[in-house]
């Protein structure tokens, strides 16, 4: 389970809020999408869950455990895909295999099982020896997958997972998704391809600005905005009359 | 702005790490002006120092020469030095920046002219080059100026000089780059041709170092020193008459207001912009081809079987801590920009050593002026020698001060391990302590073999030596954590471009000279040597190791990686 409340971050260097007064409350065996347009704050949320960045105000909990409080005890239970898998070229893929599951705890039984299914899964398994930097940009997004579920994590973390992958890997992907949903996991994930979002989400939510402009089921958004479009259709159109209430305030009132 | 400056600009700031446009209120003027400050009197320290080496260096020179009156050979000397340095300089640098990145690959999609794009990546190339090679100009300059206190046409031919002459070992250097890049497929790599760099670099340091040893020493007859380095009959001299662009420096700076010194000049203009236009004319078509297969990678793969028998052998488990320490270690050494610039020193410097005392042909201990110095060696000055030594070779890796700022593409996802920050900082405490203790070791040994030190002498430098370096390099390390270089384009800017390397590099000599000062002045023996620079050191290093972890997480906790 992931809760936000109130949670606020500016970075030191702008005078622009990135996320301000987010709140959201993500329960086990959901599926949850974050969407929004670049620069929306879908980052800077997923790095507060994962206490990569402290809020300057709000409250972020995973499982109940503060993230504040007890950073340690609250990272053990995510699995986190960054949006940046152009990390440790220079380790070979078993060295960062073996230092994420060091890190976490995973006997080496486990680490194994694990490896030989998510690695067989993706195709990477016949690459387990070589360097991450010869990877192409797919197969680095696969390994990061694959090291993120080796602790096999209460709540798994997605910044743009989708991004890279071949078809093939991309509708693995899902399926593990609605596995890990299914089996009680929460699972969060930030996209900017609607269709991913349309199909696979329980619930979702609509950033922009550093503002949950939407939240609910995908039928919740149809309904509110009398619409019967598509899921990228209500997202322009919830984005677009975003930015022109803020040019024009006028017009909603 | 035209492509060509458009272009020159983009590679000047990606090669030197400039910073962009600030745009209002991005940072704070208070801590801004601070920052410029201190790397402002930074840069003039450093400036400062090598200025008063090749000062000193041309010094020596002059009054040498001054005493056969060919004391304006020097100029000729300084037009050689500067061609030489250029060249060698110049090719590595326009090596390891023949490929920056792949953005040249969406240049080469773009509808740029190969001559704008080669043309910009030269400019920028040159743009250090010129620096060098003016700041030996300027040595020679200061120099003579002094001494002969010459017009004001001399040193306009001094400057102008100094900005030409990189530019033919610039052309020299692409035009054996290119056709060899061009051919040799598998030097199109990034890795490979970063390590053939820094093997010249480091053969060009050897030959640098022999050079100066030759130079520097005041010996008994110095005009002759100062004529088999520079004199008429020397490789310098035979060397710069038969290359026209240092005897034509020579000719306009030895007799500057003479009629045939503008000549001379507008000769040396003509030579000096000959080789980069034929480069940029007919080798930039080549240059952007060859660009093409330097992001292919090569991976290897396993069988089905084999990958089956691979994990079970090498997916296992391990300490965290290790594991981190581990981890350290592959990202270090199999970087070639990291790796040279820093666990190598530990070879590199010994190794340097080595050649300037057989460059000077004789040894401390066979000088008749130093006999008086045994006895001080073997009351206890020769353990602080050791020990001084030891300490700045096994700190001298640039490990620990740069142990955050290498990491920083990293950091966002090690902060979301479930890892204390202080933890993950203390294994780059123990990587860098490990080379510290193999630089000890390596520094002390050689010291006790020169100095013939006994073996209590020997232990007490070592103690000393282990007691400094990881007091420096955990010092070191809090600097890199205070500040931290977060934002960069290529590993150069990480470690090599690193005002932290170079504030500690500065730092840990000043320490060092220091001490070794303070024990000959004292005529410390070997016990208070022990004490002052092997037990004291370690209490502060004590004392700061366990002040560092809750600064370590309050620091990376504030951090906005």
């Amino acid at each position: 389970m992931i809760e936000l409340k109130g949670v606020s971050k500016t970075y030191a260097r702008s005078a622009v809020k990135a996320v301000d007064g987010l709140s959201l409350s993500i329960g086990d065996g959901e599926i949850f999408g974050f969407l929004g347009p670049n620069g929306a704050g879908k980052t800077t949320t997923i790095k507060m869950i994962t206490g990569v960045l402290r809020p300057d105000s709000g409250n972020v909990s995973v499982d109940g455990i503060d993230v504040a409080a007890d950073p340690i005890e609250a990272k053990r239970r995510i699995g986190y895909v960054t949006d940046n898998p152009e990390l440790f070229a220079r380790l070979k893929a078993a060295e960062y295999l073996n230092f994420v599951g060091d890190v976490y705890g995973v006997d080496t039984r486990t680490r194994q099982a694990r490896v030989s299914e998510y690695a067989s899964l993706f195709g990477i398994k016949d690459a387990l020896g070589g360097s991450i930097g010869s990877f192409s940009h797919g197969m680095k997004q696969k390994l990061l997958v694959t090291a993120s579920l080796l602790p096999d994590p209460q709540n798994w973390v997605l910044d743009e997972p989708m991004v890279g992958l071949d078809p093939k890997a991309s509708f693995d992907l899902k399926e593990i998704m609605r596995a890990r949903a299914a089996a009680g996991r929460t699972v969060f994930f930030s996209t900017h391809v609607m269709e991913v979002a349309e199909r696979l989400c329980d619930r979702l939510a609509i950033v922009n600005k550093g503002r949950i402009v939407f939240m609910g089921t995908l039928a919740e958004l149809k309904r509110g905005q009398g619409a019967d479009g598509s899921l990228e259709s209500l997202f322009l159109e919830l984005v677009d009359g975003e930015a022109a209430n803020e040019a024009s305030p006028k017009a909603v009132v | 702005m035209s492509v060509y400056w458009s272009l020159a600009s983009l590679y000047v700031r990606s090669f030197y790490n400039l910073p962009g446009k600030k745009t209002a209120g991005n940072n704070p003027a208070g801590k801004s002006i601070l920052k410029v400050a201190g790397f402002g009197a930074l840069m003039v320290f450093s400036v400062a120092y090598f200025g008063y080496l090749f000062v000193g260096l041309n010094l020596n020179l002059y009054e040498g020469l001054a005493l056969a009156g060919m004391q304006d050979i020097l100029f000729l000397n300084a037009a050689v030095m500067a061609t030489a340095m250029t060249l060698v300089v110049g090719f590595m640098t326009a090596l390891s920046t023949y490929y920056l990145n792949d953005m040249e690959l969406q240049l080469l999609a773009m509808p740029i002219r190969p001559r704008a794009m080669f043309g910009a990546k030269f400019t920028a190339v040159y743009v250090s080059e010129a620096a060098f090679s003016l700041f030996f100009m300027i040595a020679t300059m200061v120099v003579f100026g002094i001494k002969e206190g010459p017009g004001p046409v001399f040193y306009l031919w001094g400057a102008i000089a100094g900005l030409l002459l990189p530019l033919p070992p610039l052309a020299a250097s692409y035009l054996v780059q290119i056709p060899l890049l061009s051919s040799a497929r598998f030097l199109r790599n990034k890795k490979t041709i970063m390590l053939v760099g820094g093997f010249l670099g480091i053969a060009f340091a050897l030959a640098v170092n022999v050079y100066f040893q030759r130079m520097m020493p005041p010996v008994a007859d110095p005009a002759a020193r100062a004529s088999a380095v520079a004199g008429p009959g020397s490789a310098v001299s035979l060397f710069g008459g038969a290359y026209p662009p240092a005897f034509l420096a020579w000719r306009a700076m030895s007799e500057p207001t003479a009629p045939g010194a503008s000549f001379a000049m507008l000769r040396l203009i003509a030579w000096c912009a000959l080789g980069p236009a034929l480069v940029i004319f007919f080798l930039s078509g080549a240059y952007a081809r060859s660009l093409v297969g330097f992001n292919e990678a090569h991976l290897r793969k396993l069988s089905a079987t084999g990958a089956d028998a691979f994990i079970v052998r090498r997916i296992r488990a391990g300490a965290p801590y290790l594991t981190m320490v581990k981890r350290e270690f592959g990202m270090m050494n199999r970087e070639p920009m990291y790796l040279l610039n820093g666990p190598f020193i530990v070879v590199l410097l010994p190794l340097i050593a080595g050649v300037m005392a057989v460059a000077r042909e004789d040894s401390i201990l066979s000088d008749p002026d130093l006999a008086g110095v045994r006895a001080l060696i073997d009351g206890g000055l020769g353990a602080a020698l050791a020990g001084l030594v030891g300490a700045f070779l096994g700190s001298g890796t640039s490990i620990a001060c740069t142990a955050l700022s290498r990491d920083a593409k990293a950091l966002p996802f090690i902060k979301s391990l479930p890892v204390r920050p202080a933890a993950y900082m203390l294994a780059k405490l123990g990587h860098a302590l490990v080379f510290g203790v193999a630089g000890s070791a390596i520094g002390v040994g050689l010291l006790a073999l020169v100095l013939r030190l006994d073996p209590a002498s020997a232990l007490s430098g070592l103690a000393a030596a282990l007691a400094l370096s990881s007091l420096l390099n955990l010092a070191g390390l809090w600097l890199d954590t205070a500040n931290p270089r977060l934002s960069w384009d290529n590993p150069i800017a990480a470690m090599k471009q690193n005002p932290n390397s170079v504030i500690a590099m500065l730092g840990s000599m000043g320490l060092l000279v220091g001490s070794g000062y303070l024990a000959f002045r004292f005529e410390m023996g070997t016990g208070a040597v022990a004490f002052w620079f092997g037990a004291a050191p370690f209490a502060a290093f004590c004392a700061l190791l366990s002040a560092y972890p809750r600064y370590a997480e309050r620091r990376l906790a504030a951090m906005e990686a």
